[in-house]
Order: structure tokens, then C-alpha cells, then sequence
């Protein structure tokens, strides 16, 4: 069973619907959470491929485990469902621990 | 660099953010209790299900590139390191960025 995806894709749900449906911080009309993605993304495909690379991964898996796909270079596509997962959720809770008494103001202090 | 290579990896990611903290003036590092309110739970969240995974075999990690340091159960220091330093640098990276656009909105 690829537990891999499957895991990832429920965690990027979750995350998405605890945005969506309880802190509201509203991270994803940010422009600047969109283009962290970008970088966080880019900035994976060196890390990652350097932590996923054939032969002499740091990282070995169960093939079983995975879908199979590997790209770009040897990462396992999933793995961006899962950085997706933990980077929001990330942003998230950095988002609602700023959170001033005024909503406005949210982003902006300290 | 052998069993401190996935460590190095990490730390490099550090040293390369670091300029966003202060250049940038992201203000993840000076503000530490906010940052902790933000990774504690994705250290315990991603942690567990790294090491449940490890338990299960559905990955590892090769001896060779880690210190072999684990804290229990089964997960190498170097997976924890991990769930604090990447979640660190889309920080700041996100601070960094909104600063930048704000700063560019400021101008129009």
C-alpha cells in the first residue's frame, strides 16, 4: 500500500481544512505565502535530491511504500504533499500565535 | 563527511537563511516564543509519524550519513533537527518575503 501519498495527501488535507475551517488566519490570500511556497519548493529540489539520491541515499524506502514516481532528480513526487503539509502548517501556527487582539492588525505584531 | 552529512545538510540551510533574519529583517530567530508556539506541535505531529513510519519500515535511514543518535523511539536526532530547521527556514523565508512586499506596497 502506498502509504507514502496516502499519508502526505491526508496530512495536506487536514492542514488545508484547519485553515479553512477553525484558525482562519488567512494565510492563503497572502501573495507572500504563495511565493514562500515557490521558494520552500525550489529550495527542496536541491536539499531533497541531495537527501534522496541514487545510489547513496541519506533517506532509503520501502518501494512499497511509495507511488512509484520519482521527479524531479530522485524525489519522491509525494514528498512535496508532505513539505506542503508541514511548511502550512508551519505558517499557520507562526500566523495564529501573532495574532494580536485585533484581526486587523494580524501578520503585523510581534 | 560521513555520519555528519545530513546534520551539515541542515546546518546549511541555517547558515543560508540567516541573512533573511537580518537583512531582511524577518524576525523569526528574535522572536522565539512565537517561533516555538509554531514548531513544537509540527516537531510532535511529524515526529511521531516519522517514527511510527521507521517502526513500520516503511523508511530508514543509511547508517553511513547519520550520527546513529536516537531519541526514543528509534528516531535519529537528525529527523527532529529536521522538523525544527526546514519549518525554521519557510519562516523565515515567509517574513522575509511579506517584509519585501510590504515594503514594496509602501512605495507605490
Amino acid at each position: 500500500m502506498p502509504a507514502y501519498p496516502i499519508g502526505s495527501a491526508v496530512a495536506a488535507v487536514v492542514v488545508v481544512c484547519l485553515e479553512l475551517l477553525w484558525l482562519r488566519t488567512g494565510i492563503f490570500r497572502q501573495p507572500a505565502y504563495w511565493l514562500s511556497m515557490v521558494v520552500v519548493f525550489a529550495f527542496m529540489i536541491p536539499v531533497d535530491g541531495w537527501m534522496s539520491k541514487v545510489p547513496n541515499p541519506i533517506v532509503v524506502y520501502d518501494p512499497d511504500v511509495l507511488s512509484g514516481v520519482r521527479f524531479p532528480i530522485d524525489i519522491p513526487l509525494e514528498e512535496f504533499v508532505y513539505a506542503f503539509a508541514m511548511v502550512t502548517l508551519a505558517i499557520l501556527l507562526w500566523e495564529r500565535a501573532g495574532r494580536g487582539s485585533h484581526p486587523a492588525a494580524a501578520g503585523r505584531r510581534t | 563527511m560521513g555520519k555528519y552529512e545530513y546534520l551539515a545538510l541542515l546546518a546549511a540551510c541555517v547558515i543560508l537563511t540567516l541573512p533573511l533574519e537580518f537583512v531582511f529583517r524577518a524576525r523569526v530567530w528574535r522572536r522565539p516564543r512565537r517561533a516555538l508556539r509554531a514548531l513544537l506541535p509540527v516537531v510532535v505531529i511529524f515526529g511521531v509519524w516519522d517514527a511510527v513510519a521507521i517502526a513500520l519500515g516503511h523508511w530508514w535511514f543509511n547508517p553511513h550519513f547519520v550520527t546513529g543518535i536516537e531519541l526514543p523511539p528509534g528516531l535519529p536526532v537528525e529527523e527532529i533537527a529536521f522538523f525544527v530547521v526546514i519549518p525554521l527556514c519557510a519562516l523565515l523565508t515567509f517574513e522575509a518575503i511579506r517584509n519585501l512586499l510590504t515594503r514594496a506596497q509602501a512605495r507605490r
